[in-house]
This record gives structure tokens, sequence and C-alpha cells, in this order.
């Protein structure tokens, strides 16, 4: 079997989208899924919101709630309308055979809050190929692993867009401040689940 | 739980204090840190500080490495307001990004 590319540069500019009907159905319906599901974020704070939606609206400030607090009413309603604008995108153009670049890197990003959705629900690891014998949930690990395969498609293409690197820019990173890893740890501070 | 502290890199370097009844107190930089987590692409991390910080492809491929191996990474520092906004950019690109001020 060769591989087909499904999202190609169009020769008049733009991208032609060549995907089955099947695929273009599931891109239609589980973006709109995601944004009804973030109608009921409004402004709780990342502990309270259901785990699907955990990993899009997360914590800026992890020690400090007052600060947290006033950072989510500074940010959320932003982050909302960013995460609706790219899934409603999607949605609206699942079927469409030709997309423009802004349309595609709205792609990305929805394709990427759904798998973050998906994968939160799953519990998802790293490396994860095939879904796991016997999983409760074996349609969404199916297209939990079919959009990764789409994202990387669109980010080969879209990296290729990206501008000239800002002269300058690397120095400005701080060195690395921690030194050799201290184990890994997560966001919350507590240590990353080791691999085998 | 492991602890950390942020070593040496922050010491604040010693200025000529000029000679006013005015103390001005330099503000300590804020760190902007990209934690690990299983869902996001690397390539796609990669992809996400070239577009955001315009960094170069090896320099943002040695961040998501330092992300992916060491759990979290210093992508960007500087006063509140800009690694606030750092961090809501990262955050509307689906990156796990927190603040911590580094004093």
């Amino acid at each position: 079997m060769s591989f087909r590319r499904r999202i190609r540069p169009a020769r008049g500019g733009g991208y032609e989208l060549r995907l089955g009907a099947e695929e273009r159905a599931l891109l239609e319906v589980l973006p709109l899924q995601l944004v009804s599901l973030l109608g009921d974020a409004g402004d709780k704070p990342p502990g309270e919101l259901p785990q699907a939606l955990r990993r899009l609206l997360p914590p800026a400030y992890t020690t400090d709630p007052d600060a947290e607090r006033s950072f989510v009413s500074m940010t959320r309603e932003d982050l909302l309308d960013s995460h609706r604008e790219s899934l409603e995108t999607m949605s609206a153009t699942a079927k469409a055979t030709w997309l423009d670049e802004d349309q595609l890197s709205a792609w990305l990003a929805a394709l990427n809050d759904l798998r973050l959705s998906l994968g939160s629900m799953l519990g998802a690891s790293e490396e994860e190929t095939e879904p796991p014998a016997a999983h409760s949930h074996p349609a969404e690990w199916i297209a939990y692993l079919y959009l990764g395969g789409l994202q990387s498609e669109l980010i080969d293409i879209l990296e290729r867009t990206l501008p000239e690197p800002i002269p300058g820019a690397d120095d400005l990173v701080p060195e690395d401040v921690w030194g050799e890893p201290p184990g890994g740890l997560r966001w919350d501070g507590t240590p990353q689940p080791r691999d085998q | 739980m492991t602890t950390f502290s942020y070593g040496t890199t922050a010491a604040p370097t010693e200025v000529e204090q000029p000679e006013t009844d005015e103390v001005v107190v330099p503000e300590l930089p804020w760190l902007v840190i990209v934690w690990n987590d299983p869902i996001n692409l690397m390539s796609y991390v990669t992809y996400v500080f070239q577009k955001l910080f315009g960094y170069s492809r090896p320099k943002a491929h040695k961040l998501m490495l330092d992300v992916h191996y060491k759990g979290r990474a210093v992508v960007s520092s500087g006063a509140k307001e800009r690694a606030e906004l750092d961090v809501a950019r990262l955050h509307q690109h689906g990156l796990w990004a927190t603040m911590e001020h580094s004093g």
C-alpha cells in the first residue's frame, strides 16, 4: 500500500484536501461536541473543570490562588474564543477540497484541542500507537490516533511556512535553570510516570 | 518529591546606585515554564516554540527535548505582564505553561 498524502500544497496557492467521507464526517462533528462542552467552562478554576477540558484551560500560577484567579478573569474569555474559533472553522470546512493557510492553521489548532480533550479522557500515555486490548473506549482511541496522524501531516506542511527565526531570540532564553533532571515533574509538582 | 532551586542564573548584578533619595527596585524576571505531557506531539511543540518566539529550529528542538526528557523547560522570561502574555499564547496553542518568579 502506498502512502497517499491527504493534504498538499495546491498549485495556485493554498492547500488541497483529499479526505474520505468518513474522515470528513468525523472532522465535522467532533469539534462541535467539544465546542458544546466548552460552553460549561465559564471561569471555573482548572481543578473544577471536567477532565476533558482541563488540558485546554490549564493554570498559569500553581502556587498562588489569588494570582491564578486574576489570570483566569483576564484571559479565560479570549482562550475560550480561540479554542472555539479553530474548532468551528474546522467543522465548517470539513467538507472543503481546498483551504487557505489561515484555515489550515485553524485545523492544526483544532486537531490539537481534540487530541488534548480525548487524550485526557482516555488517560493517554506517551508512545501509545494502538488501543490497549479490551479498552473500554475503542472508538475514541481510534479517533485519537487518527487525529494524531492527520495532525502530523499538517505540521510537516505548516512548518515550511514559518517565518525566518528572529535574530538573537535564541540567546534570550535563560539557561537551563535546573540542570540535570530531577526525574521529571508534572506541572503540579508530582513526578512524571516513569517509562519502563 | 524532588525540590529544586533556581541556581545562580538570575542573580542580580551589582549596579552603581544613583545618588538620589529614590530607591529603585529592579524587577526580577518571571520565568515561563512549559511542562511535559503525554499528548502533545514532539513536532508540534517544536513548531509552536518557533512560531511564538521566533527561535531557530535547533533551539526550539532543544527546548522541546528538555520538556520531554527533563519534564519542563524555561522557554522565556521577562516582566510579569510579558510572562503572562507568553503563558496565555502558549495556552492558546494547547501547551502546558505556568509562570514563576525567579527571585
